[in-house]
């Protein structure tokens, strides 16, 4: 008897069992707490720094060449082949400082060689005849292109780009026509003003900013309502695309496009003159890098989880980017259009599609990166004698959870390598240890955020800026100045 | 043995292993082999379609693929019909020869042997 009640609860187990696991899988996501590389417990002391912690393949080595940087976001070399740093100037936080073009001498030692105004952050630097060529984020004033010289004078090539919102003016690189190359981040998450603008803090700076398309569009008419404490404003707000906080969309109200407008990457001479359209529909087009080819490609950070208009399960893409095509933002994400519940929030409503029509059927993006890695700053390997020319090498920042969205486990934190003809993506630089994620939630002295990769002209060394430490909560982000680090990795064995 | 004792059992040792480290990915392991040519197509699938939310298999948006026992039949039953918060990948999305493809990826990534110590 015992022994037949033992074979039937058996049988019965190996029925249940995968119901149970299926069942415990499929609430796990809700379940579970977020568990991003910038929460919980964080070093924000003093930064180690061991290139012994960080795990490249075999014949490579890594050593940092400067450290004590506060915010570097991009790299650059002149003629002489002599490395450059920018220091950001602004942070997520609401940190105001003054950005900072560097020279990293030989022994690691840092040569200021210009200092801008509090209107960053400056976002990515190259060297084309002669001069530096600065992105500034414009947080406060606007965008702006700057040429910098050897002795460290100023000039802006462009200036009131529309990026005084979450997200800034970046670049720029050099094309084989010559131009300036350089993208224009959007005001928004997905299109509308609302409460998550305020906590960002431009919205109080700033009440009546608002993306701007780069061509006339017609709206669904499609409204989302929010209450904040904005002067000026009170009680419920009812926003649409577009358009100020508290200013209502109506069905087929056209949109009048210009130029320059959010999203977007444009091109500039570098003896200065008008604006060109490049391609458009971008959230955030951070890192530019023209391929041994001479296509432009473009890493492209994906929606959040925030906002009146949240998007749910979007990666950072790859684009190769094709004169005059839109990209798809605010309704579509890697090529998939918004249309269903496919980017639907846990809990919360799918985003409807906020354009009546689309410009064109968005590409598909040559590679896709990890929800919420944050894939920024790329540049593509040209010397066999490194290794895998032809491939891009990508910097990931890493997640900035909770703010962002939800995960389950810190995503990005490490540099990895792309075969931009396949979209396979295969890790380069990460951390050593039994899980991912930043040195400093790690407890060991390798990889922070890395923010940019580039290599030097003879294609020898690839250099990797690295932002430092950030810890993140659900209120507000703590960047942790003199903690920056660019890193030199080089071949050793062949 | 109480009944709820005999399937709480596997249950718990299930999540021990899945409590292991989810890392296989280079550098910190030996590349998967792609001289197979099932496994070399099941990458592309995978970073095309798996990536986004498992960054090489790791936890990301969703939990990690690399250190959960999961049989063939159950990993193509969740990719089909999706999972709580995974979406479904009919036919007409990934093929049934791309699906074969992916799960001999999944596979090899999962048996990966450390190359370095970490």
């Amino acid at each position: 008897m015992t022994n037949y009640l033992l074979s039937k609860t058996i049988r019965l187990q190996k029925r249940i069992l995968p119901l149970l696991l299926l069942l415990g899988l499929g609430s796990c996501y809700r379940l579970t707490p977020s568990s991003g590389g910038g929460q919980g417990h964080v070093r924000i002391g003093a930064r180690p720094v061991s290139p012994e912690a960080i795990s490249l393949p075999a014949g490579y080595k890594a050593t940092a060449v400067a450290t004590d940087l506060t915010f570097p976001t991009s790299i650059t070399f002149d003629a002489q082949g002599q490395p450059y740093v920018i220091e950001a100037g602004y942070a997520y936080g609401e940190v105001f400082l003054t950005p900072k073009l560097l020279r990293i001498e030989p022994d690691g030692r840092l040569t200021t060689i210009a200092t801008g105004t509090k209107n960053g952050p400056w976002t990515g630097i190259t060297f084309y005849n002669g001069n530096f060529y600065v992105a500034e984020g414009g947080q406060m004033q606007g965008g702006k292109i700057l040429r910098i010289t050897p002795q460290g004078n100023i000039t802006a090539l462009a200036e009131n780009l529309p990026t005084l919102g979450d997200h800034h003016t970046n670049g720029p690189v050099v094309g084989p026509d010559g131009m300036l190359y350089f993208g224009l981040g959007t005001a928004t998450n997905s299109g509308i003003v609302g409460p998550d603008n305020y906590d960002y803090g431009w919205l109080k700076r700033h009440p009546d900013f608002h993306d701007i398309p780069c061509q006339d569009v017609t709206l669904t008419g499609r409204n989302y309502t929010s209450q904040i404490p904005l002067a000026g404003t009170e009680g419920q707000q009812t926003t649409g695309a577009y358009l100020p906080y508290g200013t209502a969309a109506t069905q087929g109200q056209t949109i009048q496009g210009s130029l320059p407008c959010s999203g977007a990457v444009l091109r500039l001479s570098p003896e200065g003159g008008p604006l060109e359209l490049v391609a458009w529909g971008f959230r955030n087009p951070f890192g530019l890098a023209f391929s041994p080819a001479g296509q432009l490609y473009v890493n492209d950070n994906g929606y959040d989880v925030r906002g009146s208009r949240p998007v749910w399960g979007v990666g950072d893409y790859l684009w190769a980017v094709q004169q005059n095509t839109w990209y798809g933002w605010p309704d579509f994400s890697g090529g998939l259009a918004f249309d269903g519940e496919k980017f639907k929030p846990p809990g919360k409503e799918a985003p409807a599609p906020l354009l009546q029509a689309h410009p064109n059927q968005p590409p598909k993006p040559a590679a896709t990166f990890g929800v919420h890695s944050s894939s920024n700053g790329l540049d593509f390997s040209t010397n066999a004698s490194f290794g895998f020319p032809g491939q891009a090498f990508v910097a990931q920042f890493g997640d900035m959870a909770p703010q962002v969205g939800k995960v389950l486990g810190p995503v990005g934190f490490k540099v990895v390598r792309v075969d931009v003809h396949t979209g396979e993506i295969t890790d380069f630089a990460v951390n050593k240890g039994k899980e991912n994620g930043p040195a400093s939630k790690l407890g060991t002295g390798g990889l922070e955020r890395p923010v940019a990769a580039r290599f030097s002209p003879d294609g020898q060394s690839l250099y990797i800026v690295d932002f430092g430490v950030m810890k993140v909560t659900e209120k507000k982000s703590e960047p942790q100045q003199k903690t920056g680090v660019i890193w030199k990795i080089m071949r050793t064995e062949k | 043995m109480k009944l709820t004792s005999l399937l709480l059992l596997p249950c718990f040792i299930l999540l021990l292993a899945a409590c292991g480290t989810a890392r296989r990915g280079t550098p910190l392991y030996a590349p998967v082999s792609t001289s197979e040519p099932a496994i070399a197509k099941g990458a592309i699938v995978f970073d095309t379609y798996c990536h986004k939310c498992h960054p090489g298999g790791e936890a990301g948006l969703a939990p990690a693929l690399n250190n959960k026992p999961a049989p063939g039949v159950a990993i193509r039953f969740q990719v089909r019909h999706g999972l709580g918060a995974m979406p479904a990948f009919k036919e007409t999305v990934i093929s049934d020869e791309q699906l074969d493809n992916l799960l001999a990826y999944i596979k090899a990534l999962r048996k990966a042997k450390k190359e370095t110590p970490s």
